[in-house]
């Protein structure tokens, strides 16, 4: 192995995850972000193309690749961490901290990684990692979540290594390229262990359970990590798979319905985020040029507002304790900084113009429209309808402005959470007024212009009776009491039953057996301390005495004995 | 809402009608219902109001259950 691949962006991360404990208390949240820094540092110091190789038994690794597009996504994933080291500068605890430096480590990781070994060992780093962030929280709630969410994950990593284990038999490589729709075996393993972390109906389930569970800051960092990572995978190989255009649209509408019916507010942004990647999704169906740079583009502006929102409710969950839609209200006047930072998230996912959504989500429902995939652009904007309806009108208004049955008195926040919150939102608004600035580093040059006045008019018009809709029926959008059933039913409802077969069953038919063979042994000794019993009921009062019975055992022997002796010598007379 | 919402409401949707009958008349028709005027406005208004008749159905139909769902046994 060469000491070149300790030099990949991932290692500064996961170096840091290594040295945060170590480092006094003072400088340890101050620390945090100089690793993502040096890691964004490194990704722009080598030469697009680059890629650092290393020998592991008869293969040769690829640990970093830098291509176009990976350094865009490691760019983002690098920023978001930076951004998250603000918000959670006042955390005290290690734990988190190097959890969540070892979480984007395993992200650039799999970003980087141009074979499928080293994509398999980041992709597990990814799931460990993050999982400690919903385990962090310590409710019951969380650790259940957290069990949930790693078993699920672990499950998801064998298909997918499955898949690659025959890949590389069927084709002796272990480089990553794109398949071809080909109906093989290791191609459907490798997209069903992707799509599992892309959030897929119906291997989404994960996402909206544990999201919502996780600490205040690690939901932030989930938010952008996991989701956007498995898309890239999903660019480099599956770019072109029409029936991803059909996953891309139903799961962006998926998201919408149940946002509906969602009560607490990380859970309607989690919602959010499986429809929001659904347009990623879509893109990468599409897979022409314009497609995967708008599926690029769309992730580089979804990490951003999308972690603005979590920061958002972040706040609202660290400053009331509450986080449900029926329990909050009344709060707008209270905290008019984190309303209006949660609001330039709020614009940029519903696609405002001048933000950073704007600029990137009407590249991929164009580029559907431009592929003549009609139905699927149209129902696109649906979502995007449903978009703006839940985060950009519903969680606010019931959040803030609407009446709340108590009087609630948030606390006062920490600084850095709203300067977290703050360098996100100056992101959002920069990419959105600035669309070159992320348009430039795209993978393939752009020839689209958001800012048309067709564009203009279409987004306007929509927003507008969006809101006016959901003025007329906001009575009907209150949050309710209640869970909403999805796809983890099947393993979280059933999950009782198996217990009592497979646990609670096997454990009374364990103890049965124990009881029965106990009994048995003991009656064994008993017998076996005094065979007699067998044959006299008196004998069973005591043990076996063989003085008892010497001079008569001994009288019948030597009857037996002489009888013998009596007949030989008889025998020999005769 | 006070009036004046609604009164920036209507000016920023009369300038859109302007933009899209006059401005964009010659705009090419790449889709079929580039031939349905106001036609985004309908598919906002509409839109939005069935996302939420639609899944409000299907919530009370069979998705939503009590919080303890999954801790009553």
């Amino acid at each position: 192995m060469q000491i070149s691949m300790f030099i990949a962006p991932a290692y500064y991360m996961i170096l840091g995850a290594l040295v945060l404990p170590l480092l006094p208390k003072q400088i340890r949240a101050g620390s945090f972000m100089l690793f993502p820094l040096i890691a964004l540092i490194t990704i722009w110091s080598f030469p697009e193309g680059y890629l650092i190789k290393a020998d592991f038994l008869n293969y040769q690794l690829i640990i970093g690749e830098f291509s176009r597009l990976n350094r865009i996504f490691g760019t983002i994933f690098s920023i978001i961490a930076i951004i998250g080291g603000v918000y959670s500068y006042h955390l005290k605890e290690k734990g988190q901290q190097s959890a969540a430096l070892l979480y984007a480590g395993g992200a650039l990781g799999v970003t980087f990684a141009g074979d499928y070994f080293t994509l398999f060992i980041f992709w597990e780093l990814m799931a460990v990692a993050s999982t400690y962030l919903v385990w962090a929280r310590r409710t019951n709630e969380s650790i259940n979540a957290g069990m949930r969410y790693l078993i699920v994950h672990l499950f998801g990593g064998s298909l997918l290594l499955a898949g690659i284990i025959l890949n590389i038999s069927n084709t002796g490589s272990i480089i990553i390229t794109s398949l071809t729709p080909d109906g093989s075996l290791s191609s459907w393993l490798i997209l069903l262990g992707v799509a599992l972390n892309t959030a897929i109906p119906p291997l989404h389930a994960w996402l909206a359970d544990a999201y919502p569970k996780a600490t205040v800051t690690g939901a932030v960092f989930l938010s952008a990590f996991t989701t956007k990572s498995a898309v890239l995978i999903l660019i480099k190989i599956f770019a072109g798979w029409e029936v991803l255009i059909f996953f891309g649209v139903m799961m962006a509408l998926y998201g919408v319905v149940y946002a509906v019916l969602a009560n607490d507010i990380r859970e309607i942004l989690a919602y959010h985020i499986i429809s929001q990647v659904g347009y990623m999704v879509a893109g990468v169906g599409i897979g022409t040029e314009m497609a995967i740079n708008g599926t690029t583009a769309h992730a580089f502006s979804h990490i951003l507002y999308k972690a603005l929102l979590f920061m958002g409710a972040g706040v609202v969950l660290h400053t009331t304790g509450r986080s449900k839609l029926t329990e909050l209200g009344g709060i707008a006047k209270k905290q008019p900084i984190t309303l209006w930072l949660y609001m330039i998230g709020a614009f940029s996912i519903s696609g405002f113009p001048l933000f950073n959504g704007f600029i990137s989500k009407s590249m991929v429902v164009s580029a559907a429209g431009e592929a003549h995939f009609d139905t699927a652009m149209l129902l696109l904007l649906l979502a995007s309808v449903g978009t703006f309806l839940h985060t950009g009108l519903k969680l606010p208004y019931f959040t803030w402005w609407s009446k709340s049955k108590e009087e609630i008195e948030p606390t006062k926040p920490p600084v850095n959470m709203h300067i977290g919150m703050l360098l996100a939102a100056i992101l959002c608004t920069l990419f959105g007024v600035y669309p070159t600035l992320l348009y430039d580093y795209l993978p393939f040059t752009v020839n689209y212009e958001p800012y048309t006045i067709y564009h203009l008019t279409e987004s306007v018009q929509i927003l507008t009776f969006t809101f006016i809709a959901f003025w007329l029926l906001r009575k009907k959008l209150e949050g309710e009491p209640t869970v909403a059933l999805d796809t983890d039913w099947f393993y979280r409802k059933p999950a009782q039953f198996v217990q009592r077969v497979f646990v609670d069953g096997v454990e009374a038919a364990f103890n049965f057996i124990e009881t029965v063979s106990m009994d048995f042994s003991q009656k064994l000794i008993r017998v076996s301390r005094n065979p007699l019993m067998l044959f006299n009921k008196s004998e069973e009062e005591r043990d076996y005495d063989p003085d008892l019975h010497r001079a008569t055992t001994h009288l019948l022997l030597m009857l037996i004995i002489l009888s013998f002796a009596v007949f030989y010598i008889f025998s020999l007379i005769i | 809402m006070k009036k004046w919402h609604w009164i920036l409401l209507g000016v920023i949707t009369l300038i859109t009608l302007f933009a899209e009958f006059v401005l964009l008349a010659d705009y090419p028709k790449k889709h079929w219902w580039s031939y349905v005027p106001m036609f985004y406005i309908l598919w906002g208004f509409v839109g939005c109001v069935a996302i939420i008749y639609i899944s409000k159905w299907l919530g009370k139909l069979f998705i939503q259950r009590k919080e303890d769902y999954y801790d009553a046994d």
